[in-house]
């Protein structure tokens, strides 16, 4: 098999053993759910129901008039206990929305789409996507309907399906890959509708060779042309503009969007809902996640409605073997560190990982050995980054290309000095932006 | 359920296990065979205390330093030892003891811990030593103790007897400016063999290129240097070599050109950042060895070679790669 990838990343020990043979498992109805007003890239959203109102399954309780947002569901049939300031996993805090479970799991979904999806109007499968509330569920949760919505002059030949999964210890999206194909394909044909897309690309890395067999034996008699692309086991492959290079050999400009270069890319989990929604109605108001780490009593991979806390989601894992002395949101390579077992699973939420064994690097000054530039996906010079971030010479650090970082982390893991590379990169990348806003 | 005490901490939260310490043992792991085969082929009398000094003044320069600058002790990370190492194999065995105990402190306290310390410096620290002790004592530094013959000692050794007698004897770079390019073909037969094991008179660890070379494939497999360096040097030094007709594998096998392009023009912070960078670098140093070597006063170029181009190395750097987006300009 001739495995694509791109120049430079990293290997890295995936420690996806532990999950990937462990079929989805439907976590239990929790008493509570929280929603965050917040929970994708893009303009907060402003409650449509208060304290005391009845919601139902899939009836929509916040939205704005904003194009860049994705509206919220209700997960659940119950009652508003209050829109409260609540710990969110990624912003410290946040507005949400708190629903008690009533336990009479009554729905209110939306109509389910015709079959025949190569025939409806773009326009309205995209307010579709919309309503239903779709945002990448690989992490970056930017919503579906704007990456499905071309602006003039840049037609999209190209439609890129994200089955990389190249964080290691997660699993969630090779278990979808596995047991939800058939709705996954349904949302890949939407989403190819609404964007104009000629042909789509299935990107699996070659660690999941049963996901990559499964998706291409479905794909035979299947209505648009359509392939799976099998690619190197490698980090940052489901990097957005890495898939794209490795896929389709075209690197997005500067600054650009994959849309610059005729594609749009969206994860499995998100088509696998987007299908799910349109064979029944249910807009996105489950998804799965892995929960995984070494110190975890069950370990695999869960479908949970969103909205129901990580404390719940302990218990429903039996607890602990040790403390954790971290947990982490997301992969180990990108995700955020949680200080509350009352977070929220929110829709970027890709899975949990509770770690005893916290390994600490000792940090030396640089000695120049070259790892972060070898190894840099985005072709940067990490470290005069770094050290232009250190002092604070963020103009300099422009020069130096510092906006083209992705925040992958590959020059941190490489370091052998132990220097919080992306860190500082981060830090330089803010200060950038804030200054371009106008900010002195 | 019991109180956690979470960590916070900037992802990402793998780290590659390799650290600044191992890639330095690493490094002298490598220059052991190369160690081991100078102080076999001149004798432990001849090749140990050069060796053995110049690390121990190296490491202890370096934590003087730190206790005099009350700076947190550095001596931990290896890579004083690797310098004392390079520093130590670039002596010509039976030097007075106070040549590396000098070199080791001018290695360290001019070279490095004046620019501040690891990482810092422009010039390599070992080759710093180096420099100082050629232009301040260069009759020293000419003077090659060899025993007379090594099959001979191979032989009495499994005899049990030890007439050590020690004889000055010339390198082959040493004769070539000496009396010619030609006049070191007359010095016996297979002499490129010699050159590349290692029976010639020469620097302790420098003589056998293979040892060296092997020790470098060592690196190379664990990651921990890349081939663009030695390559490009080779090919720098060749290119001179052929211009000046004289045989680039002589050049390459003699003197310390292998010691400078695998050990010392591959240290990381005195060579550039970027692989375009890394390869103008070596080709220069191999190129200035060369040009040293034939046209120069030194008999060896190594030296000044790759500091000229450890000079460089702050431009080099400069140059950025092909942006990713970007086409060619």
């Amino acid at each position: 098999m001739r495995l694509r990838t791109f120049p430079q990343g990293v290997f890295l020990p995936h420690h996806k053993e532990d999950t990937a043979h462990l079929p989805i498992v439907r976590v239990p109805e929790p008493s509570r759910v929280v929603l965050p007003l917040i929970q994708h890239t893009g303009a907060p959203l402003k409650p449509l129901v208060k304290k005391g109102d009845t919601v139902k399954r899939g009836q929509k309780i916040a939205d704005v008039d904003a194009f860049v947002a994705a509206p919220v569901h209700a997960p659940l049939s119950g009652k508003v206990a209050g829109i409260e300031d609540w710990a969110h996993p990624t912003m410290g805090r946040f507005q949400a929305i708190v629903i008690e479970n009533d336990g009479k799991g009554e729905e209110d979904c939306y109509e389910p789409l015709p079959e025949t999806i190569e025939d409806l109007e773009p326009e309205r499968l995209r307010a579709f996507v919309r309503e239903g509330g779709f945002v990448g569920l690989g992490g970056a949760a930017f919503p579906t309907h704007v990456k499905l919505s071309p602006p003039q002059g840049k037609p999209i030949d190209s439609f890129i399906l994200n089955g990389a999964e190249c964080e290691p210890y997660l699993t969630c999206d090779h278990r979808v890959m596995l047991e939800r194909t058939e709705d996954m394909l349904l949302g890949l044909r939407i989403m190819v509708r609404a964007c104009g897309a000629r042909k789509a690309y299935i990107g699996i890395e070659e660690n999941k060779r049963d996901c990559i067999d499964h998706v291409a034996n479905l794909l035979r008699n299947f209505p648009i042309p359509a392939e799976v692309v099998p690619l190197r086991t490698k980090y940052p492959q489901g990097s957005e503009k890495h898939l794209i290079l490795a896929i389709l050999g075209r690197e997005v400009p500067p600054g650009g969007l994959p849309l610059d270069v005729g594609v749009v890319v969206n994860n499995v989990q998100t088509a696998a809902a987007l299908g799910r929604m349109a064979r029944t109605g249910l807009p996105l108001v489950e998804r799965v996640i892995t929960l995984s780490g070494d110190c975890l009593r069950k370990r695999g991979n869960f479908e949970v409605p969103l909205g129901i806390l990580l404390e719940d989601l302990v218990h429903f894992c039996e607890g602990f073997t040790a403390p954790p002395r971290k947990i982490i949101m997301g992969g180990p390579m990108t995700g955020i560190t949680q200080v509350s077992l009352a977070v929220p699973v929110i829709k970027g939420t890709s899975g949990f990982l509770f770690f005893r064994n916290v390994p600490e690097k000792r940090e030396y000054p640089c000695i120049r050995c070259g790892r972060c530039v070898a190894h840099c996906p985005m072709r940067l010079l990490p470290y005069l980054l770094g050290r232009l971030a250190e002092e604070r010479l963020f103009a300099e650090a422009e020069d130096n290309r510092v906006l083209d970082c992705v925040e992958c982390g590959s020059c941190a893991y490489v370091c052998p000095a132990g220097i919080a590379l992306v860190h500082l990169l981060k830090l330089a990348k803010f200060e950038v932006m804030h200054r371009k806003r106008g900010g002195k | 359920m019991e109180e956690l005490r979470l960590v916070t901490s900037a992802p990402p939260h793998l780290k590659s296990p390799v650290t600044v310490p191992w890639i330095m043992q690493q490094v002298v792991f490598a220059l052991l065979p190369a160690a081991a085969w100078g102080v076999v082929f001149f004798g432990p009398r001849l090749a140990l205390p050069p060796l053995v000094l110049s690390v121990l003044s190296c490491v202890g320069f370096e934590a003087l330093d730190c206790l005099a600058f009350r700076r947190p002790l550095t001596v931990g990370d290896w890579s004083a030892v690797v310098t004392g190492m390079l520093l130590g194999l670039s002596l010509p065995p039976g030097c007075p003891f106070w040549i590396p105990i000098v070199g080791g402190g001018v290695a360290i306290l001019l070279g490095k811990q004046m620019f501040g310390g690891i990482g810092q410096n422009i010039f390599n620290p070992a080759l710093v030593g180096r420099a100082v002790l050629l232009i301040s004592w260069p009759k020293i530094m000419a003077t090659w103790y060899a025993r007379p013959a090594f099959a001979l000692q191979l032989a009495q050794a499994t005899t049990y007897a030890t007439p050590v007698d020690v004889v000055t004897s010339a390198t082959p770079l040493g004769i070539v400016k000496a009396y010619g390019y030609s006049a070191v073909w007359d010095t016996g037969p297979s002499l490129l063999f010699r050159l590349f094991v290692g029976l010639v008179p020469g620097c302790i660890g420098e003589i056998s290129a293979f040892l060296l070379l092997l020790g470098f494939l060592y690196l190379l497999l664990r990651g921990i240097v890349q081939w663009d360096i030695p390559l490009f040097y080779a090919l720098g030094l060749s290119s001179v070599a052929l211009f000046a007709r004289q045989n680039p594998l002589f050049h390459l096998f003699a003197g310390g050109a292998v010691m400078g392009a695998c050990f010392m023009a591959t240290d990381y912070t005195t060579s550039p950042m970027t692989s375009r960078g890394r390869m103008i670098f070596g080709f220069g140093a191999g190129a200035l060895t060369g040009i040293i070597r034939w046209l120069g006063g030194y008999p060896e170029g190594v030296t000044f070679g790759i500091l000229t181009m450890n000079a460089l190395v702050p431009l080099l750097d400069r140059m950025l790669p092909r942006r990713f987006g970007v086409k060619k300009v």
